[in-house]
């Protein structure tokens, strides 16, 4: 069996997953992941499904794009190649948690990123809602990353620190398992 | 992934409600370094010392930057000097405090506990030595911290002990009367002391524990009174049953920080991790203080009628909470009220709405008791005895711990201040009721026997 990756992107509104979902169904199609979010008003979802040896990834884009179309939604399907690979592979890691906090610009979330690729680090989930004013919490990025054992976390903390005054962002790197500490029994 | 708010409420408490972890405390036997020989007993404590503390500090700054919660002050606690030190007399106690600062100095910890004698039913030959040798010790050192038990509910309240203990305390004053008496603020003196403490300055390994431990003091007096704001803010009707439940809710919080930190600490230096310490303890910084949580409970002040009632339920709260986030909880855990070291608690005293006898009452319910009460210079070691006696009964029939740190500070008077420094802060010096005269009472001595509910078995 292949495996297939359909992302799903368009104007939010009630049914979306139920009409992804029953045209896999009735596809014959083996949903294994999804994950789903909306941005302001914008659904975005992606699926990772087995599609049995019959059917045509063609197919499928057209089956969901046919159902959607009314919508405005769009649905792009591609084969999934291989098994895949992490991302640090080998990398013995640790998760932290990036924050920023501070006034919008441009080029935010390009700055930050750029010192966290720069050491090598990977960004497993980022959170960011920029919408201006002055309460701090209206601008905030939050990065779930993996930073590598190997590399110094004390000249990567300084860095981003730096580039993060530059821009007027306080900024912390906190392990995750003190959020899980404090928030989860 | 984790949700903004989690991430969110984390940051709260860590950047601007003063989350920290208040101590790191390296709890050390130093059973195994007795010796007959002053010489050899002194060498074997710096060895012992130097060699299980000596990156005691570092790995408290490594793990507190991971987490990016400080650990503010990293101790250490041994064993209580009167019973390793026994057959030594005061100047060679003396001596061993010296030995004992200078080590602490060496591996960088802020404060070293333990010299400390039990004495609630009896004085041995070593607990008469170390009394004797407070004074000096305490005002000759920067670091070392002492504490004397002189009172329990299995055995009741050793006057005798008392009575050398308001004289210990007035001339530890008079040693170090250029610095306000701050040989005093080093001082605790107990009853009911907990078997083994992690916080200053009644520190000490427990005689129980092993050789080495690593225990924690966790803090957060800003966190709660923030979260009471919180919810004051966000109901019409608070009452407080349901702010008894955001109490124990952020005391959960908050401990949970002090045991996941503490037991990286222990991990670290392949230490056994001990207990934390949940304790509320303020320190001299404005957001960070206890009696801020009084007004934020609607009182005018710590002191104003509704105190002792408030202090009871924060008190009991922080406990529930922290019992339930750790399976290892000791110390001495609950509220601290120092005088000193709490800018709001000061304030109400310098402005008379918290007077001696309400600090007093309101021990009856907290953890410690007077703690930090910076005291006229010209008074008697009689009623600084007296004083100590009327703390240890509310232990003793209570069954809890109470503890004294009492500073007759050295030529001021009630309304001046005294001036300590540092997280000891300073504190207006408060008045005493009814000290005219001699007090013969206390100069009876002998033992107050134990309370009948004593005899529980």
């Amino acid at each position: 069996m292949q495996k297939i990756i359909i992302s799903v992107f368009g104007p939010d509104r009630p049914g979306i997953l139920a009409s992804v979902s029953r045209i896999l169904f009735e596809e014959d199609c083996n949903i294994e992941d999804v994950t789903q979010t909306i941005l302001q008003t914008e659904f975005a979802g992606i699926f990772i499904a087995q599609i049995p040896a019959d059917k045509s990834v063609e197919w499928i884009e057209d089956r969901l794009n046919d159902a959607l179309n009314p919508t405005e939604l769009k649905a792009t399907v591609k084969v999934l190649k291989g098994a895949a690979e992490p991302a640090l592979k080998g990398k013995q890691t640790e998760p932290f948690v990036i924050t920023t906090r501070g006034p919008d610009r441009k080029g935010l979330v390009a700055a930050i990123t750029g010192v966290i690729a720069g050491y090598g680090v990977n960004v497993t989930h980022l959170k960011a809602v920029f919408r201006g004013g002055d309460n701090p919490y209206d601008n905030m990025m939050i990065y779930e990353v993996d930073i590598p054992v190997d590399i110094d976390r004390q000249r990567f903390h300084q860095e981003l620190r730096q580039k993060a005054e530059s821009l007027g962002l306080m900024i912390s790197l906190q392990h995750r398992t003190i959020f899980e500490t404090i928030n989860r029994v | 992934m984790l949700s903004p708010s989690e991430v969110i409420s984390t940051l709260e408490m860590v950047q601007n409600e003063h989350l920290d972890v208040r101590a790191v405390t390296l709890g050390l036997s130093l059973v195994g370094c007795v010796s007959d020989r002053l010489e050899t007993f002194r060498r074997n404590v710096t060895e012992r010392i130097l060699q299980t503390a000596e990156r005691l500090v570092t790995v408290c700054d490594q793990i507190g930057d991971k987490y990016g919660i400080p650990v503010v002050n990293k101790r250490i606690a041994v064993s209580p000097v009167a019973v390793i030190a026994a057959c030594f007399d005061a100047a060679q106690m003396v001596e061993i405090a010296h030995t004992l600062d200078a080590a602490a100095k060496e591996v960088g910890v802020d404060f070293i506990g333990g010299f400390s004698g039990l004495v609630e039913k009896g004085v041995a030959r070593g607990d008469r030595s170390l009394i004797e040798a407070i004074p000096v010790a305490l005002s000759t050192t920067d670091r070392l911290c002492a504490s004397v038990n002189v009172a329990s509910t299995r055995a009741g309240i050793n006057m005798d002990a008392v009575v050398m203990m308001g004289k210990a305390i007035v001339e530890a004053a008079r040693q170090s009367a250029d610095r306000d008496g701050i040989a005093c603020a080093k001082l605790c003196v107990f009853s009911n002391i907990p078997e083994d403490i992690p916080f200053m300055a009644g520190a000490y390994l427990g005689i129980g524990e092993a050789d080495a431990v690593i225990n924690v003091g966790v803090s957060g007096p800003g966190v709660v009174k923030k979260a009471i704001d919180r919810a004051m803010a966000s109901t019409d009707r608070p009452n407080l049953g349901y702010l008894s439940e955001i109490i124990k809710r952020t005391a959960y919080k908050v401990t949970r920080v002090g045991e996941l930190i503490g037991r990286e600490v222990a991990n670290g230096l392949g230490i056994r991790f001990g207990v934390v310490d949940l304790s509320l303890a303020p320190t001299p910084n404005v957001g960070d203080s206890v009696g801020e949580i009084f007004q934020s409970l609607g009182l005018s002040s710590i002191g104003a009628p509704g105190s002792t009632a408030a202090l009871a339920m924060l008190n009991d709260a922080v406990k529930k909470g922290g019992a339930f986030a750790s399976s290892h909880v000791g110390g001495l855990s609950g509220a601290f009220i120092p005088v000193s070291e709490d800018l709001n608690i000061g304030e109400a005293a310098a402005n008379g709405n918290l007077s001696l006898e309400k600090l007093e009452a309101l021990t009856s319910v907290c953890s410690v008791g007077l703690d930090m009460v910076a005291l006229p210079g010209d008074t008697s070691a009689e009623t600084i005895s007296a004083i100590i006696a009327d703390e240890m009964a509310i232990g003793v029939i209570n069954r809890k711990t109470t503890a004294v740190r009492l500073i007759p500070v050295p030529g001021k008077q009630a309304g001046e201040r005294a001036y300590f420094g540092g997280l000891l802060g300073e504190a207006p010096i408060m008045s005493i009721r009814g000290t005219t005269g001699e007090n013969a009472f206390v100069r009876l001595g002998g033992l107050i026997p134990a309370p009948i509910h004593s005899l529980r078995n």
